[in-house]
């Protein structure tokens, strides 16, 4: 149990971890908005010619305002791991405490009588561990719902790139270049979800 | 650790605890206090976090743990209770008495199921199983709020933080040479005890008291004669004198 107990209670520090890289995230989806803006203005001037444009530059406000609500969903999961995973920890330290006093207690004649508060401790620590099990679950799924999103934006990028290239030439150069910052930042984001899911699976 | 049975008689025993091997070298050493009736116990100043599992395996030498109704802190530092969180593990039905300034901060040490009962500045008497236990204000000595406690059938003083030193742990449990004594505690009254006005109130109290036993809770414990001689050298020591800065 106690081999267990230590993969699982050091979260605290994972969750801190996890949150700090989604700073970046949070930049990088905010990069995608500006440009998303940018190219709905594009869109707003060169009128008729770009129309098929629209829906791609809808889908990138989707797409930013989704990854940041996520990253608010994750930062409060990362946050209940991160207390989930210090309540383990006292509890792993509460059981360790009762077990070194059984040890040192040798042939007390009472020495059963704190049998009921140990028992409750390893009930209490296994029922944390749950918790906190639970809440590295969902953190997973979150991080994996941002992914699979820019995996979908590739596809878009690929489409919004082929259509940049049928827009008259006065505005073809800024189309491409807010296909190329998006691709980018989708591209970015990815690298640090990947980033934080083998920091939450590393232990 | 040590286990030394200082007073027993029909209604209830003393027990120490000191002198913990277990203990991190740069831990300070302290003592422990168990009085047990026939049904309750009460655990004075029951140690910090480190040195629970050692508390634990020894009290249980001498009663089932359910039988421990009373904690008494007498004041809120670590080395004091910071086991708090443990011991409200193992005894989610007692009573924690401690002085009332520190209750907010006592319960960061976790207490979700010990009834923490503050004490006022006054003092009181607190009844257990048929005894009664004096709580003698102690405030400055050296916590802002603090207490000792007296038991008037067994004449023990506890007196906390006062007579008390950093002693090491292989240094007796009961004062052998008082000369030798004295100089190893006269720094850390005179560091530790910041008040001249609080020293000469707690003298006040304690001199009314008949004492058998003067029991600190970190060092040796007085008796006899070193009693007198131990409240004379405090009464002459000029406390909260020891700071020194470059």
């Amino acid at each position: 149990m106690r081999q267990n107990t230590e993969l699982k209670t050091t979260f605290f520090i994972t969750a801190v971890a996890v949150s700090a890289r989604l700073g970046f995230v949070l930049k990088e989806a905010k990069n995608i908005s500006l440009e998303a803006m940018n190219a709905k203005a594009l869109v707003a001037r060169a009128g008729e010619n770009v129309r098929t444009f629209k829906p791609i530059t809808d889908y990138m406000v989707e797409l930013a305002n989704d990854t940041i609500r996520l990253v608010d969903d994750i930062n409060r999961e990362a946050l209940g791991i991160s207390k989930a995973s210090l309540i383990a920890l006292r509890g792993n330290e509460a059981v360790n405490h009762f077990n070194g006093a059984k040890q040192k207690a040798g042939n007390a004649i009472y020495r059963d009588s704190f049998e009921p508060a140990l028992r409750s401790a390893e009930k209490d620590l296994h029922s944390y561990q749950q918790n906190l099990l639970r809440n590295v679950r969902r953190l997973n799924e979150l991080l994996e719902e941002i992914e699979s999103r820019m995996l979908a934006a590739n596809v878009v990028t690929s489409t919004s790139r082929l259509e940049a290239a049928t827009v008259s030439k006065l505005y073809r150069a800024n189309f491409e270049a807010i296909v190329a910052k998006f691709e980018q930042a989708a591209k970015n984001i990815r690298a640090i979800v990947r980033e934080c899911r083998k920091v939450l699976n590393s232990k | 650790m040590q286990t030394v049975k200082l007073f027993e008689c029909a209604t209830h025993e003393w027990i120490v605890f000191g002198r913990d091997p277990d203990k991190g070298e740069k831990i300070v050493d302290t003592n422990q206090y168990l009085i047990k009736t026939a049904r309750e116990a009460v655990l004075l100043d029951p140690g910090g976090i480190e040195l629970f599992s050692s508390m634990l395996a020894s009290v249980v030498h001498y009663l089932p743990v359910e039988q421990i109704t009373h904690l008494f802190a007498s004041h809120q530092d670590p080395d004091i209770i910071s086991s708090l969180g443990l011991w409200d593990k193992t005894l989610p039905h007692a009573t924690l008495h401690a002085p009332w300034i520190w209750e907010g901060f006592l319960r960061h040490y976790g207490c979700n199921n010990i009834t923490y009962k503050p004490i006022a500045d006054e003092g009181g008497t607190f009844k257990m199983d048929g005894i009664e236990l004096d709580f003698i204000p102690a405030h400055y000595m050296h916590s802002s709020g603090n207490f000792s406690v007296y038991d008037p059938v067994s004449k023990i003083l506890f007196s906390g933080d006062v007579g008390g030193g950093l002693n090491g742990a292989d240094d007796p449990l009961f004062v052998e040479d008082f000369d030798k004594h004295i100089k190893q505690i006269k720094t850390f009254h005179q560091r530790w005890m910041p008040s001249e006005r609080a020293k000469q109130a707690w003298l006040n109290r304690v001199r009314k008291l008949d004492i058998d036993l003067l029991c600190p809770q970190h060092g040796a414990i007085y008796q006899g004669k070193d009693i007198e001689r131990f409240l004379d050298w405090l009464e002459d020591l000029e406390v909260g004198t020891a700071l020194r800065l470059s």
